[in-house]
């Protein structure tokens, strides 16, 4: 399907160009590259392993076109380097081990997110001007305006503090191991309450707008009128006829919205301690742990091309025409 | 252009956010006048809740939180217009450009914006701001404004394509004007609604992302900003302490401020989408608000 090939090769293009980014800038950076990227070591490393890591971005003594190519190899073979602050660990496995808690809590919010903003956009939509639609797009502006940040930490001081209904860090109760019991995965799904109320308060109000937006346009459609002139009822024509239709652009906000959530779950994971990638981004922050922060970019980008990937599929299952184009 | 202001004045949801940031500009402006205390100097003891002394407490290190407040505003929405503008700028620019000319120069710019599109922007720029180090808030304003101009560039296209067919465009072809009049002087005013909504969209989603930036800890923790504000408190677990109005004063300030340029850029989308309108009947909302308040 030459659609699907094209889009395939770009893909490919975007991620190396997030590759070719990691390569570049400290290279850039004014001052000794080697130096800035491994300040942090310190003595923690053998000369050995530095110079294995070393080798891993690329500074070997070559010319340039060379070491990025020892890179771009390093990444291909799925080599991300080492933690600088947990030095013998990979970064793979750090980010793997994260990437579960982030993708389950951040998978089930957009989820839940796109279901109820598109199905309260769509009633908002039929019954526009009214008290529904105010109230909703009101409410939508003010979730959508409002920086994650803010939300995150509003959420846990109400909620996690001031009620003190939900604990307020991490994802399970620290005492108990990890274990499929009931009483791990009950404490799981507890730790979670506030962080999925905080991602969903986020979201939601995005696809409102979106769908309220697109549904209004297709409104005026002959095939609208057409359908209540028939007779059916208001319910049938807005959710089978109208909203069926304003969905299909949405799908493609979809996309848009699971790589703000890559970053509405990044400030939210640090609030909250959850230990998902957002907090180990910031701990690496903190540590300047340069082999982590820039593997998290690569992670990231292919989390979010995939998802594109996804979308763009699902789009020529939705939508007929382009299967011929 | 004066439908679009005409417009503005007869939308509720424009003139309460235009009211909204007008006080935030106004209060910013004043902050020498203002501020009780110098937002960086130690003027009391360490976390103080609220009094007559200090009406909005004391942060972890015994400065006068209301003061910090004042001053930041001046960073956040000097960041925030800064890095909007620059944002724009380059979106307009690349937009114009590439709907315009097509051909080859369309293609490259085309798939320049698509690239930057998929690349997800905040690790991108934290990676960046992780490499500079300490990023004081004209580099991340810097930062912003070269990293996030794609959506812009490539609503601006669309927009660019459809008036490019129109005849005043030909015809301005005809008589020989110089490309870059075309697109200046004959294209770029038509799509002021566009760039308008490009603008206050850019606005918002750099002061949100100012703050995200410089709260994860990757802003120059001398400067007085509402996101190092939070950084600060964060840093001191002004929550777990008790101390909330350190941590809540600068939250309730950028939610103030989202929601005002947020307003502002739903009344523009109305205007020029008609359909879109809510009308009147925010009126029967804030009525409503006001009922509920009566009975509390």
């Amino acid at each position: 399907m030459p659609f699907l090939l094209r889009r395939v090769l770009f893909y490919l293009a975007a991620f190396l160009v997030a590759a070719t980014i990691n390569f570049f800038l400290p290279r850039l950076m004014p001052g000794d590259p080697v130096q800035l990227m491994f300040a942090s070591a310190g003595n923690a490393m053998s000369p050995e392993n530095l110079q294995a890591l070393k080798l891993t971005f690329g500074f070997v003594d070559a010319p340039l076109w060379q070491q990025y190519l020892t890179y771009l190899q390093s990444i291909v073979t799925g080599d991300l380097g080492r933690s600088i602050k947990y030095f013998p660990l990979p970064v793979t496995e750090l980010l793997g081990r994260a990437i579960v808690w982030t993708a389950a809590l951040m998978g089930t919010a957009t989820i839940v997110s796109f279901a109820l903003g598109s199905l309260l956009g769509a009633i908002a939509a039929w019954r526009r001007g009214g008290l529904f639609d105010v109230t909703v797009s009101v409410g939508a502006i003010f979730a959508t305006s409002v920086p994650a940040v803010v939300t995150s930490l509003v959420v846990l001081f109400v909620f996690g503090f001031t009620l003190g209904w939900f604990p307020s860090g991490y994802a399970a109760a620290p005492s108990l191991d990890p274990a499929f019991s009931a009483a791990y995965v009950g404490s799981v799904l507890y730790h979670a309450v506030l962080p999925m109320l905080t991602l969903c308060t986020v979201l939601t109000g995005g696809f409102v707008v979106t769908m309220r937006n697109n549904m209004i346009n297709l409104l005026g459609e002959d095939y609208i009128v057409m359908a209540q002139a028939k007779g059916l009822s208001d319910r049938r024509v807005m959710l089978w006829y109208a909203a069926r239709n304003a969905l299909l652009p949405t799908v493609s906000s979809l996309a848009i919205a699971l790589g703000m959530v890559l970053g509405g779950s990044l400030v939210t994971e640090v609030v909250y301690n959850y230990p998902g990638l957002g907090n180990v981004l910031y701990q690496a922050i903190i540590a300047r742990d340069y082999p982590v922060i820039q593997g998290q970019l690569l992670i990231m980008t292919a989390t979010m091309l995939v998802a594109n990937f996804i979308v763009d599929v699902s789009y020529v299952l939705l939508d007929p025409r382009l299967k011929r184009a | 252009m004066t439908a679009l202001l005409r417009g503005l004045l007869h939308n509720r949801k424009a003139m309460v956010g235009f009211a909204l940031i007008a006080l935030i500009v106004i209060v910013a402006l004043a902050a020498p006048w203002l501020a009780p205390y110098d937002p960086g100097a130690r003027s009391g003891r360490p976390h103080q809740p609220p009094s007559l002394d200090h009406l909005l407490g004391t942060t972890r290190l015994g400065q006068d939180v209301l003061s910090r407040l004042l001053w930041g505003a001046r960073t956040s929405l000097a960041v925030g217009f800064g890095a909007g503008l620059l944002i724009t700028a380059v979106g307009t620019v690349m937009g114009i450009l590439g709907g315009y000319s097509g051909g080859r120069t369309d293609d490259v710019v085309s798939f320049l914006t698509n690239m930057v599109l998929v690349v997800p922007n905040l690790p991108l720029l934290l990676v960046l701001a992780a490499f500079l180090g300490q990023a004081s808030p004209i580099v991340i304003a810097l930062i912003l404004g070269f990293t996030s101009w794609a959506w812009g560039a490539r609503v601006t296209r669309a927009e660019t394509l459809s008036v490019r067919q129109k005849d005043f465009v030909k015809s301005a072809e005809m008589m020989g004007e110089p490309r870059w009049r075309i697109m200046a002087v004959e294209i770029f005013p038509n799509l002021l609604s566009i760039v308008g909504i490009n603008f206050i969209g850019s606005v918002v989603f750099a002061v949100i992302t100012e703050a995200t930036l410089e709260f994860l800890g990757l802003g120059d923790p001398r400067a007085v900003s509402w996101g190092i504000m939070l950084f600060n408190a964060q840093k001191a677990s002004a929550l777990a302490v008790g101390a909330w109005w350190d941590i809540l004063t600068p939250c309730f300030a950028l939610a103030l401020l989202g929601i005002g340029l947020s307003l502002l850029n739903f009344a523009v989308d109305e205007i020029a989408n008609p359909r879109l309108r809510t009308g009147g009947r925010l009126g029967r909302w804030s009525a409503l608000i006001k009922a509920g308040e009566g009975r509390l």
